[in-house]
């Protein structure tokens, strides 16, 4: 059984009256490493939010483990979300919080809520706190100030945040836009390994087609909210690339 | 059982919504109507008002200023002018003309305020032609003898307009830049509205600058004893008083600090009730922002010296009623502030706490309250600030503490009594002022 089933998806946003996705359908595999891409409002953002339903999908069903997300209560979804981690463009740190409070928010769905209000997490998270920093590097930054770290250790402490969730699936909205090509290289690489390693199944929106192509097992290109391209990297040529980013478009490289 | 619990909520769900898609039709086929509408009859009454305003405050400004027992005699109680009925008829008659006159000839202050002019009708060029206006003046008297109706019934081109010629279109933009103001109606009306509102005010106030130089001596003794403050009452009660200037002092500054984190505790929770972009997301969230929103809205503009007056013949004058007054204002002023700093957050923390199946709760606590917690201590302090302040008025009104304090001296006439308790009171807030202000510079 695939791990994730996107089943006819349409988003259509109230305000403005926008289609942002039509008819979306596909299966991803345990283990995949599905990388989106597509220009600036073709719908990449759109598509992984429905996945966690951050946004709602106006009709279609998302089944992930042969459970349709869209039909679940409240309750039901935010236990299905702490299998879903979720990476950010923007990094989405709380920057006056410790990066310590921030990974400990990847535990939230898994903390009764008067640990949380009290802010006292259970020593094990603490524990795995102090592993996922490690695991990218950052355990001597874990009481400084998140406004304080550079933007490539924002993102790692992201990624930290999304391995305290010890997900099946992770999302990974455009997560290196933000950064130098060099830092990229190495936030992918955390993205690769937790692919590789704990069998993570990833779900990856990126601008430039050269790293989808290094770190993609299967790229899906979405033009104005319609699938236009899904195969593997290999098989996008010059004129599948020109159909997916117009006729002007040169490809650029990220080394 | 669960699929037909199921199915009904999905019909009741198909049911509201196709209810809430017929009212938001109606609502923007109604605005729609609104936004032609406006400009015409809306801003014709805004004319005909502004010009029964100018008239009936002129008329009374002359009647003020010509009456024997008006003037000199502020014990004298202030009634406007009457009109006879007659009078009254020749006003209606006399304004609707003038401003209907203006509408035509030129742009009215209605017109203005709504961005409107005239123009012939079919886009020949912006000048409208005198015979045209002429005939628009009379075509007017038509349709505002039938009530508006033409206007009502045909927004987008009412009958008088299309016998005319002409169109109401939305003004050009710096049109008019270069002709001086007073050629224009809309500016000139202004003018004369604004000089005959500041001579109605002059009139009704009775403002008398002869009165400050006639009696200079009067109130010496006071300046006197203003100047030589007594403080041999700081720190034992004067006989007459069973507070201490300096017990009145601790008295007032509790009732602020009282009011002020009681408030605050209160306006915490509530804040993020009022909060749209924590609490507006569904419809429940939506009459619930609402309702936070609204009761912090009246309970602000209610100002403390009411809430005073009320206790203090509720619970008795003293300190307890004056710091409930302070605190029914400090919660709505507090609440109002806090929900606005809350709407003003980074969503992505939240939107972070979310994905990883936080509930409300948790989002808030994790995501929401680290970045509002120093401007809320700000506006806390700065609350404390004004609550002191308050403390004074609201003591005079029978809400306790140095406020009263001073009132009793102040009725006593001892003079060198209420300079003590206002320089005391000046010192201590400007102490506050400064310590708060330098804790503030630290916080944020
Ligand atoms: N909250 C919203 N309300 C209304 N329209 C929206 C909203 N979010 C996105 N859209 C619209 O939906 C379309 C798809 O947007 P989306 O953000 O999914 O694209 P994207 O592929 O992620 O683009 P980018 O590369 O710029 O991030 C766009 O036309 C956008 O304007
Ligand atoms: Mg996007």
């Amino acid at each position: 059984m695939a791990h994730l089933v996107i089943e006819s998806l349409t988003k259509i946003y109230e305000r403005g009256k926008v289609r942002a996705l039509t008819d979306v359908s596909f299966e991803v595999e345990r283990g995949e490493f599905l990388v989106l891409i597509g220009l600036s409002g073709s719908g990449k953002s759109t598509l992984l939010r429905c996945v966690n339903r951050l946004v709602e999908p106006t009709t279609g069903r998302v089944v992930l483990d042969g459970v349709d997300v869209t039909r679940l209560s409240p309750r039901a979804l935010r236990r299905t979300r702490r299998k879903i981690g979720m990476v950010f463009q923007q990094f989405n740190l709380v920057k006056r919080s410790s990066v310590l409070a921030n990974v400990l928010t990847g535990r939230l769905g898994y903390v009764p809520t008067w640990r949380a209000l009290l802010g006292r997490f259970p020593k094990e998270d603490l524990e795995r706190a102090r592993r996922a920093l490690s695991r990218v590097g950052l355990l001597e930054k874990m009481y400084a100030r998140a406004d304080e770290l550079s933007g490539g250790q924002q993102q790692r402490v992201g990624i930290a945040r999304a391995l305290m969730q010890e997900p099946e699936l992770l999302l990974a909205d455009e997560p290196v836009s933000a950064l130098d090509p060099a830092t990229s290289h190495s936030i992918m690489q955390y993205l690769e390994q937790m692919n590789r390693e704990d069998g993570v199944t990833v779900l990856a929106s990126l601008h430039f087609l050269s790293l989808a192509r290094r770190y993609g097992t299967r790229i899906i290109a979405l033009k104005d909210g319609r699938i236009v391209f899904d195969g593997p990297p290999g098989a996008i040529d010059n004129a599948k690339f020109k159909e997916i980013y117009g006729e002007d478009a040169e490809e650029v490289e990220v080394r | 059982m669960k699929e037909w619990l199921f199915l009904v909520r999905r019909r009741f769900r198909s049911w509201a919504t196709s209810l809430l898609t017929w009212l938001h039709g109606a609502y923007v086929a109604f605005s729609q109507w609104v936004r032609l509408v406006r400009p015409r009859l809306i801003s014709f009454l805004f004319d005909w008002i502004a010009w029964v305003y100018l008239l009936y405050a002129g008329f009374s400004v002359h009647h003020i200023r010509t009456s024997p027992t008006l003037i000199w005699r502020p014990e004298e109680k202030f009634v406007l002018p009457e009109l006879s009925p007659t009078g009254w008829i020749v006003v209606l008659l006399v304004t609707i003309e003038l401003a209907l006159f203006v509408r035509s000839f030129g742009v009215s202050l209605g017109q203005r305020a709504f961005g409107v002019s005239l123009a012939p009708a079919g886009g020949s060029g912006t000048r409208v032609a005198f015979p045209r206006r002429v005939l628009h003046f009379l075509a007017s008297h038509l349709a505002l003898a039938s009530l508006g109706l033409p206007v009502l019934v045909n927004p987008e081109r009412p009958w008088h307009e299309r016998v005319a010629g002409v169109v109401l279109v939305p003004r050009a933009r710096g049109a008019s830049r270069y002709r001086p103001w007073w050629t224009s109606a809309y500016a000139l009306t202004a003018a004369v509205l604004i000089g005959v509102t500041v001579a109605l005010g002059w009139a009704v106030t009775d403002i008398q600058l002869g009165a400050l130089v006639r009696d200079v001596g009067k109130p010496a003794r006071l300046w006197r004893g203003l100047s030589r403050p007594d403080l041999s009452y700081f720190f034992t009660p004067h006989p007459m008083e069973t507070d201490s200037i300096f017990g009145a002092l601790v008295k007032s500054l509790f009732m602020a600090l009282l009011a002020t984190v009681l408030g605050a505790a209160i306006a915490f929770p509530l804040s993020f009730l009022g909060a749209r972009n924590i609490t507006a997301t569904g419809p429940v969230g939506r009459l619930v922002y609402a309702l936070t929103r609204g009761f912090f809205n009246v309970f602000r503009s209610i100002e403390s010296i009411f809430w005073a007056s009320i206790f203090a013949i509720w619970v008795g004058f003293g300190a307890f009623a004056g710091t409930i007054a302070l605190f029914l204002h400090t919660i709505a002023a507090l609440g109002k502030l806090y929900s606005e700093q809350v709407e003003h957050i980074d969503p992505g923390p939240v939107e972070a706490a979310t994905a990883a199946g936080g509930n409300r709760l948790q989002v808030i606590k994790q995501a929401v309250i680290p970045q509002v917690l120093p401007p809320f201590l700000a506006f806390t302090l700065y609350r404390w600030d004004i609550n002191l302040r308050m403390a004074t008025v609201v003591g005079f009104v029978g809400g306790g503490g140095i406020g009263l304090l001073l009132k009793n001296f102040k009725d006593g006439g001892e003079w060198t009594q209420v300079g003590a308790v206002i320089v005391t009171f000046a010192v201590t807030v400007w102490l506050l002022d400064f310590v708060s202000g330098w804790v503030r510079e630290r916080i944020v």
